[in-house]
């Protein structure tokens, strides 16, 4: 997740973001989506640096953005992507989004928790895991779900300043420390 | 004395006694009797006054004399001393040379005993932080080559049913944990 930085700009997109989202009537879908490519953004340095790059004609970055999510995504995902990165705001993208899915989740009383994982969840694990968070947090989670591949095995996951770390990568580089 | 009598008479007949017979000289008599009274007391002097002089001047000449010698006397003193100050000079700095000499062989002695020991020193440290350095690099390849093992091993044995297994296991803990 991108770190907390209170730029009015951002916070006025995000707040652009979410209402349109939500008179589309697509909030959750949008949310989840634009969630799911924030993270893809961040863990992909040719992704980001196509999207940053001035040099690209904004009508190009457009047209990648399209390219990526078209069929992939609702029209209202991709066209909001699309309408960040014509406007040069790319490289604010994943703090726009992030504090869109805080508004979203906090609309709902909701609190985003973040799960990484080295493979992709099934429905019944993401319930399972959902309300073992909830239940140790004794908050309300709006349960995101990445698959990072960088976490080797197990489950990262974060609810708010709260870590808890049960990935295999973690373990790893304990092990190397005391090596 | 009935001569000089008879002259004085004479003077005083001849002419008035108040004025003088020349505007320079004084009278005859007067000029006799002068030359009579000088001889008269220039003979005492000689005769009385003389030795007493020659006397004093034996003794002044003897006194200048004693001055002068006890003078040489301690000038030849001086030179002597002078020169066996030279003499002891030239000992003092035979001497200091010696000194100095011996001093700079012990310091020599020294320098080269402390760069002996600096020498050796530094060979333990060279060769204790050799060994540290060798130990450091070994340590650090052990630790990269058992990291590439741990990868490697780790990532090789991450089938499917592990990580399933591993992800059952963190939702048991967390849900346990409440």
């Amino acid at each position: 997740m991108s770190d907390g930085r209170s730029d009015p700009r951002i916070e006025g997109y995000a707040r652009g973001l979410f209402e349109i989202a939500r008179a589309e009537g697509t909030l959750d879908e949008v949310e989840d989506e634009l969630f799911r490519f924030a993270r893809s953004y961040e863990s992909s340095d040719t992704l980001s640096a196509a999207l940053t790059d001035e040099q690209i004609p904004a009508a190009k970055r457009q047209a990648i953005v399209e390219d990526l999510l078209g069929g992939k995504a609702t029209g209202t995902t991709t066209q909001l992507v699309s309408m960040v990165v014509g406007a040069g705001r790319g490289r604010d993208l994943p703090a726009i989004i992030d504090k869109l899915v805080a508004r979203a989740s906090a609309a709902k009383n909701l609190e985003v928790a973040e799960v990484r994982t080295a493979v992709a969840l099934t429905a019944d694990q993401q319930a399972r895991l959902g309300a073992a968070l909830a239940n140790a947090t004794g908050k309300q989670l709006n349960l995101k779900v990445v698959v990072d591949p960088s976490v080797l095995g197990g489950v990262v996951a974060t609810v708010g300043d709260t870590v808890i770390d049960g990935s295999v990568r973690t373990r790893i580089d304990q092990l190397k420390s005391r090596l | 004395m009935n001569t000089i009598i008879r002259l004085l008479a004479e003077g005083e007949a001849e002419h008035d006694i108040t004025q003088t017979p020349s505007r320079f000289w004084p009278e005859r008599y007067e000029i006799i009797f002068g030359a009579f009274a000088s001889l008269l007391i220039f003979g005492l002097l000689v005769k009385f006054a003389g030795p007493l002089i020659k006397k004093g001047m034996a003794g002044r000449t003897a006194k200048i004399q004693a001055e002068l010698d006890a003078g040489e006397a301690a000038r030849a003193d001086a030179e002597t001393e002078a020169a066996q100050i030279r003499t002891a000079k030239g000992d003092i700095a035979t001497e200091r040379t010696r000194i100095l000499a011996e001093a700079d062989a012990q310091a020599a002695a020294i320098l080269e005993d402390g760069r002996s020991r600096v020498s050796a020193e530094v060979a333990d440290i060279d060769i204790a932080a050799a060994a540290g350095r060798v130990g450091d690099e070994l340590r650090a390849e052990i630790a990269s080559l058992s990291s590439a093992a741990v990868d490697h091993v780790v990532t090789g044995s991450l089938d499917a049913a592990t990580h399933q297994e591993l992800i059952e296991s963190f939702i048991t803990r967390v849900g346990a944990s409440a």
